[in-house]
């Protein structure tokens, strides 16, 4: 049948079964949000207050369900507001598809009204991007982005189209979502040699990332720690792939890591990571992590594989894939006394905060009482700081995509559109953005999308009227000189969140913070939570720059 | 036992073939992938293959072993590329190409012609003050072509960076 370029992008969707879309119209999208009216009852459109927002709600959208997040964007700006958003992505292997609007053909490299090379921009932070140029290419285009979105290392792909490609017309042949690419699998030799590591070594340390979320291995992980008889500890980026209530989680690695963590750092004799590509932030300083063990590493992106770090056996696919078959090969094993040091560690070494005055609210107990007031099973996303550290660390993860976080760009606002986006892919969830006040402040707009869809998240903003984190290192590493740091004199956040018509509620002393977090959790719609705490609670242990991440500071 | 990174080999130079789509925007792309993981191109020849949907490249880099395989593993992600091979120089047949503007006088035309000759160089063009001289050779027959000429005035050079053929 003869549809316009921009029925044919509905089509598309339909075909890649999306059925939610994040974004913001504008000249150059006015065909594509004419189809979007006309597909109304096929394809939800949320329009969000900025179209940061609708990029980080995609986003939001997709670690929470595991589909494949869509955004919208009009030419020029609209598409540059993206960028923010289409990194986050891109850092954290999100799978998202970008559509953006610019100027019919016949303007494109004029400097028109609203134009912007938005392929250019993002080729470093996309998988890949296109620029259509004939509606004939148009549908398979968008099926090519989605199916480089989802194989392999997942990641957004963006589609540029100019306004004209959306009114031509041509012929729609539907057609079956294409197939994700085949990636390949360690050769048997691999296997011997992991055998034989994971035979010999009395004491493993098994390190998780976000691979395990994306390729669905958590329950393989599982299987495979307990025939390992292995301790474990994951990255920000898999809170939830492991179940932190199993007596082998040691916390996270790396620069906010446990004590535990590191200790079994310092005397493990093997180190394997699955789905994880040693960030500096784990690695701190790369020449004094686990030198003195062999490191196998299970990954489906090659380019990972002694890239930050050398390592001793490379295992190149699907997480889930290869775990399955070790699984299958490896007999039980059994590493007692190590497990009974691993327990004694984490007795010893407990995470833990102290306030300056005892009736201080802390972090710890809020994230610890929503932890138990949610049963340790709402979906937490987070702004980036001190809060963000804090919200790993004292709530109890339990499975998987339950942790959504920029943990690769260290996104400042991305935490309330990711909620939305989140809330939107899973209603039946509680959905909590736990945010800092800097955080909150740079896209607090998106309180107006929470309010006019009526979506029923809660911003819990860890007010402490400064910059924590970067105050935490002008402590440390710069005298105390505060430089701009200091956010006072502060918004009133309740009276902002009623403006936006969202409900708000404040917790100002220890008592309020059970019975706030309760009444919160009762609301059919948005709530803002804004939480008074000290300015001079610190994250730790830390790893300071440079230092080895096998010693942690404990305090400060 | 001590695990620690290989020690880095020396830097050399590595020239890669490059299989990519003919689309529009590809060239950017490797170059944008170069410049943002501070690899060094030290020179780069484009141009279509026999079958006009692709694109051959030919890509001169220098770094350590680590780097090389970096970059092979970094382009092969790129979904424009079809295939990349780090050709070995022992294997391989590397030419570059260039066109020389010298400065001519009656005096030395008969010098400059011989020295052309014994490097088997064509002439394209003379005019009464600089002839422009075109020779074909891997990158050192060319840089001592060229500093035979230099004490006779070079006025102008222009050089392609190395094509490669694997034997």
């Amino acid at each position: 049948m003869q549809l316009t370029g921009a029925q044919i992008i509905m089509e598309c969707l339909l075909e890649q079964g999306v059925d939610t879309v994040f974004g913001y119209p504008g000249g150059a999208v006015l065909n594509i949000y004419d189809a979007l009216y006309e597909y109304k009852d096929k394809i939800r459109h949320i329009r969000t207050a900025h179209e940061q927002g609708a990029a980080h709600a995609a986003d939001g959208y997709a670690r929470a369900s595991g589909k494949t997040g869509v955004c919208i964007a009009t030419s020029g700006p609209g598409a540059t507001n993206l960028v923010t958003g289409i990194a986050t992505a891109y850092m954290d292997s999100v799978p998202m598809v970008a559509i953006t609007g610019n100027v019919n053909l016949n303007l494109l490299g004029l400097d028109s009204f609203q134009e912007v090379d938005i392929t250019g921009i993002t080729m470093p932070i996309t998988k890949h991007n296109y620029i259509v140029k004939d509606v004939h290419d148009l549908a398979d285009i968008l099926r090519e982005a989605f199916q480089i979105a989802q194989s392999g290392r997942k990641g957004p792909v963006l589609v540029d189209i100019p306004k004209d490609i959306t009114a031509h017309t041509c012929e729609y042949v539907p057609a079956e979502p294409k197939p994700l690419f085949e990636e390949p699998f360690p050769i048997e030799e691999r296997f011997e040699q992991a055998l034989q590591l994971l035979n010999a070594s009395e004491k493993p340390f098994v390190y998780c990332g976000g691979g395990v979320i994306s390729s669905g291995a958590a329950d393989a992980l599982n299987t495979f720690v307990d025939k390992l008889d292995a301790p474990v500890s994951c990255s920000l980026m898999c809170q939830g792939g492991f179940d932190q209530e199993n007596p082998r989680y040691m916390g996270m690695l790396g620069m906010h890591g446990t004590n535990t963590a590191a200790l079994a750092i310092k005397n493990c004799d093997l180190f394997v990571a699955v789905g994880t590509r040693f960030s500096d932030r784990v690695l701190c300083n790369a020449g004094l992590f686990a030198r003195h063990c062999p490191i196998i590493q299970i990954d489906i992106d090659t380019a990972e594989f002694n890239k930050n770090i050398d390592v001793q056996l490379k295992m190149k696919g699907d997480a889930k894939e290869i775990l399955e078959k070790l699984n299958s090969l490896l007999e039980k094993r059994e590493h007692k006394e190590w497990m009974d040091s691993i327990a004694a560690w984490k007795k010893e070494y407990p995470l833990q905060q102290k306030g300056e005055k005892e009736d201080d609210v802390l972090p710890q107990e809020v994230l610890e009482t929503l932890s138990r007031l949610t049963e340790n099973s709402a979906v937490i996303t987070t702004d980036v700081g001190q809060h963000q550290m804090w919200a790993a660390q004292f709530y109890t993860f339990r499975s998987p995509r339950q942790f959504l976080s920029s943990g690769g760009l260290g996104t400042m606002g991305y935490g309330l559109g990711a909620a939305i986006g989140a809330q939107i892919a899973c209603p039946e969830k509680r959905v909590i953005n736990v945010a800092g006040d800097g955080s909150f402040h740079m896209n607090c707009t998106e309180l107006a999308t929470a309010a006019a869809y009526n979506v029923p998240m809660i911003e819990l903003v860890l007010n402490n009227s400064v910059l924590g984190m970067v105050r935490q290192w002008q402590k440390l590493f710069y005298g105390w000189r505060f430089s701009q740091t200091d956010l006072d004199p502060n918004t009133d956040f309740c009276k902002l969140a009623e403006a936006f018509g969202v409900k708000a509620l404040r917790i100002a002393k220890k008592e309020d913070i059970e019975p706030v977090l309760k009444e919160a959790l009762n609301e059919k719609g948005p709530v803002l939570i804004d939480c008074l705490i000290s300015r001079d609670i610190n994250v730790l242990p830390m790893v300071p720059a440079g230092a080895s991440v096998e010693d942690p500071i404990l305090e400060m | 036992m001590e695990y620690t990174n290989a020690n880095p080999s020396p830097v050399k130079e590595y020239i890669l073939s490059v299989l990519a789509r003919n689309r529009s925007g590809v060239l950017l792309r490797i170059a944008g992938l170069f410049s943002r993981r501070c690899y060094n191109i030290l020179s780069i020849v484009a141009a279509q293959t026999e079958n006009t949907k692709f694109s051959r490249i030919l890509i001169v880099v220098s770094g350590d072993d680590r780097i090389i395989r970096q970059v092979d593993k970094q382009l092969s992600k790129l979904i424009d590329i079809v295939q990349v091979d780090v050709l070995p120089w022992e294997d391989a047949v590397v030419r570059e190409h260039v066109l020389m503007k010298v400065k001519r006088t009656v005096q030395n035309s008969e010098k400059l012609v011989e020295m052309a000759n014994v490097f088997r160089a064509k002439i394209l063009n003379v005019e009464p003050d600089s002839m422009i001289l075109e020779l074909t050779g891997d990158a050192a027959t060319i840089n001592s072509f060229i500093e035979l000429y230099n004490p006779y005035g070079v006025l102008k050079i222009l050089r392609t960076g190395a094509m490669a053929m694997l034997k």
